[in-house]
């Protein structure tokens, strides 16, 4: 074989010949991932960033492959199909298209864009056939729409659904609509039926406000989202004329304020500067004190209102022309979790399902689902409504790392680890948590999370000081019981649904604000996760024990990872992790290891 | 022989280099984008190393793996402070005309490091060098700086923990290799100039090839673009149908 050398030493699925297996990538953009589907079942996935541990890894996800084929213990030669995640000679179509229409302008963006397409990009054929060393007829092209709508309804418990599909762009797409739907004699079919074309995309609106803003694009929109809490809208007739809707339903925007279909240095031109005032420099804290800070506050808030409103008058639309109660969302623009709400609460949808990775990640899941239902015909399998689908972390592995370093370790049952972790977080101590298989997609959802108590506000400033580092805007999350969510949450009919992969910010019941500082934002809104038992049975077990001693089973629950660092996948990145920020415990698998005065942070070995 | 702590002799090759040096740093606006430059370099150093502290399985090496990944995140920040700092004292909108990006490396900006394939031994001997190599530039670039006091006091303090990191990789790979330590030094050099003579030839192939699309973009492309607009013309906006057959067969890549 040519490549990648696959070790066979231990697998955790038998496989059966006969059951067809399909490997879904996605790469090349941003945030590439594997995912394999065996027989019709996803038996895992993750993205390349968790395993070579650069953040939104866009490489050839080699690692992420060679993990899954382990795994699930199949040489390449066994896979049935390999699926791509969208087409790439149709993506360079547009990309050469856009050069032409927009000569002579493009004429620095030109070089750049063939040569970034010609090195790598338009070969993943062969690209995946060296590597794999699989015949080119095994190799398949989902649409990149296709993909997203795929990952977002063949997911969901659903039978019939409305689809909407939104992001930056993909091949010439950049939304899409459509129905899905799953028949008695176990057949699915997904029909996407209309759709909107590049340069005319709201996830590049929102992605040019994020630049402008000071934030990276694909990386930064959560921080306009969390600035928007901050500002007002009050400049939404200007974001308006960026914006204009089409008689037809659809939008256009107005290019002259544009410069991400000419070059690759600018998202915005010098109208739009004159429209909204000079940029921030990504280098200057926002000071909401400043009059300089409001304006980009309420720059935020304007640009969230209209695409909330953009999408709210869409779905409501796709709902009255459909007539159907539940309604898929897929894309990077359905982590906006504002939107999803206000679409929630205001489409006439009853449910709405997000995946929990809507993004190009859970492409690679989309692609070999749609490979398998529709383009084989297979028969149509209810897909675990979970995320974990990553690595699963070993408590040993923390044992023996922190054993090395003279660290305070203890491996304890389950009862007596849930217990302790408990009086920890009542204590104020903050705990660092791995438990089973990694989350695929961006949410930390229980299995890889720095959990706090969340009734004040100190917590939060103390995560986002000695933790985090990050902007003091940017709000934490927090997860509760599905039963008691209600309680303290005002969650809408299906809000619970939303909820399960942190896909909706709802509001905190005012008269509970004051026990729950931590996770409310300045607007009185949080993106909470409603948990079930069944999705993770220690971390529910964990909220209980901590109802118990504080009155309340909330806690606050945010990605385990530090600035610019992806989530953390195995024991020993936790430790690393652990000891390198303000976290007090650090629980993998049933290891339990407390912080003592870090002897690494400042000790230099007497071996200089 | 190792250097005293806090002192670093720059090279012959780096000290004749000081004049042009004092050129690059001269301009205001250069030092800032070439400090905030030092500042991500640094940080991804830095992640390389702690990529490295999760890989080794030696538990003393994990911990000064550590030590130094948490020393590179601290320099970077420093860097990025004190560019953010310079740049405030700016007049808006002007960039330097030439950035001298490769005239003046960063810390590591001249090596490239792929931890997962190295051993051991192979990154000790590596990480030695890369960071004699910036000591000996951060010596000179403080050295030039003394016109800037807060600068040259980022530098200095940064120097300190160069030398640490010097000493500690050599000390290790001593440890670690202690019949071979000179033969990974001398295979770290000749692996540094190999892909140093990659990326001048990776660079210029690239000059090469953005110059022949850009005299193919202005020769080729104007009756292309021509029907490219007119048929862009012609193009409703709004919703687009999706034709039945996209949704049909998946081998082809178009």
């Amino acid at each position: 074989m040519d490549g990648i050398q696959f070790r066979l030493t231990e697998t955790v699925h038998s496989t059966d010949s006969t059951e067809m297996k399909i490997l879904g990538i996605s790469a090349h953009y941003h945030d590439s991932a594997a995912a394999l589907i065996i027989d019709g079942v996803p038996v895992c996935a993750v993205q390349e960033e968790r395993l070579s541990r650069r953040k939104n890894d866009p490489s050839f996800p080699l690692a992420a492959i060679e993990w899954c084929l382990h795994h699930a213990g199949v040489e390449p030669e066994d896979l049935d199909a390999v699926v791509f995640y969208e087409r790439p000679m149709l993506k360079f179509d547009r990309i050469l298209t856009c050069s032409l229409r927009t000569f002579p302008h493009s004429w620095r963006a030109f070089p750049k864009a063939m040569r970034n397409s010609l090195g790598e990009k338009m070969w993943v054929r062969g690209i995946i056939s060296s590597h794999l060393g699989i015949p080119g007829r095994k190799i398949l092209f989902t649409e990149h729409h296709q993909s997203h709508a795929a990952a977002a309804f063949l997911t969901a418990p659903t039978d019939h659904a409305a689809i909407l599909t939104v992001d930056g762009v993909g091949e010439w797409a950049t939304l899409c609509v459509g129905v899905g739907e799953r028949f008695r004699n176990d057949t699915a079919r997904i029909n996407l039926q209309r759709e909107i074309r590049f340069p005319h995309s709201l996830g590049m609106l929102y992605s040019t406000f994020t630049a402008y803003l000071g934030f990276p694009v694909n990386e930064g929109e959560y921080k306009v989202m969390g600035l928007a809490g901050y500002g007002r809208p009050t400049m939404t007739d200007r974001v308006r004329k960026l914006i204009q809707r089409t008689p037809d339903g659809a939008f256009t925007l107005d290019l002259d304020y544009f410069s991400f279909h000419t070059t690759a240095e600018s998202s915005y031109s010098p109208r739009f500067l004159e429209l909204f005032g000079p940029p921030r420099s990504p280098y200057e804290p926002i000071d909401l004190e400043t009059s300089d800070g409001q304006r980009f506050a309420d720059c935020a808030a304007s640009v969230q209102q209209v695409l909330e409103n953009t999408l709210v008058e869409m779905t409501q639309s796709l709902h009255q022309e459909t007539g159907l109660p539940d309604l898929c969302l897929g894309g990077g623009v359905a982590l906006n979790g504002l939107a999803n709400a206000r679409i929630l609460a205001e489409s006439g949808f009853e449910r709405v399902f997000v995946p929990p990775a809507p993004g190009d990640a859970g492409c690679a899941l989309g692609a070999a689902l749609y490979a398998d239902r529709i383009h084989f015909g297979n028969p149509d399998r209810e897909v675990p409504d979970h995320p974990f689908w990553g690595p699963s972390v070993n408590g040993g592995d923390l044992a023996r790392v922190a054993g090395e370093d003279g660290q305070q370790f203890r491996d304890c049952d389950d009862q007596a680890l849930i217990g302790q972790t408990a009086d920890d977080l009542a204590a104020g101590l903050i705990v660092g948590w791995m438990e089973g298989p990694l989350e695929f997609g961006p949410r930390a959802l229980g299995h890889r999370s720095i959990l706090a108590a969340p009734h004040n506000v100190g917590m939060r400033d103390r995560l986002n000081r000695e933790i985090k580092y990050r902007e003091e805007f940017r709000p934490f999350a927090p997860v509760v019981p599905i039963e008691v969510a209600d309680r303290y949450f005002e969650l809408p009919p299906g809000g619970t649904r939303l909820a399960r992969f942190m896909s909706g910010v709802f509001r905190v019941r005012p008269e509970w604000r004051p026990r729950l500082e931590a996770i409310t934002h300045i607007d009185g809104t949080t993106r909470l996760q409603a948990l079930e038992r069944n999705m993770a049975p220690r971390l529910y077990d964990l909220l209980e024990a901590y109802g118990q001693r504080s009155g309340m089973p909330v806690l606050l629950n945010t990605s385990f990872n530090l600035a610019g660092e992806p989530i953390v996948n195995r024991a020993v990145e936790g430790y690393s992790t652990f000891l390198r920020s303000g976290i007090d415990v650090l629980v993998a698998g049933n290891t339990r290891v407390m912080k003592r005065e870090s002897r690494v942070a400042h000790r230099e070995e007497a071996v200089a | 022989m190792q250097p005293p702590p806090g002192h670093v002799h720059a090279t012959r090759f780096d000290r004749m280099l000081a004049p042009l040096h004092r050129w690059v740093w001269s301009c205001d606006q250069r030092r800032v984008q070439k400090l905030l430059r030092f500042g991500e370099t640094e940080t991804d150093g830095g992640r390389d190393i702690l990529r490295a502290a999760e890989m080794t399985s030696d538990p003393l090496l994990r911990r000064l793996y550590l030590k130094h990944a948490i020393d590179e995140h601290r320099h970077g920040d420093m860097f990025r402070r004190r560019g953010a700092d310079l740049f405030r004292t700016l007049t808006p909108g002007l960039k330097p005309a030439f950035q001298a990006e490769w005239l003046a490396p960063g810390g590591h900006g001249a090596d490239d490091l792929e931890v997962q394939d190295e051993s051991d031994n192979d990154l000790l001997a590596f990480l030695h060098l890369s960071e004699r190599a910036a000591a000996s530039r951060f010596s000179v670039y403080r050295d030039v700086l003394q016109h800037d006091e807060p600068t040259c006091a980022v530098f200095d303090e940064i120097l300190h923990d160069e030398v640490f990191h010097m000493n500690y990789t050599l000390t290790q790979l001593t440890r670690v290799a202690p019949e071979q330590h000179r033969r990974h030094l001398w295979h770290a050099r000749l692996s540094r100039l190999g892909k140093g003579y990659l990326r001048l030839a990776t660079r210029l192939a690239g000059v090469l090839g953005t110059l022949l699309l850009t005299i193919q973009y202005f020769v080729l492309l104007p009756p292309f673009a021509l029907l490219a607009k007119r048929a862009q013309r012609r193009e409703q906006v709004g919703w687009h149908p999706v034709s039945p057959d996209r949704n049909g067969s998946l081998d082809r890549q178009y």
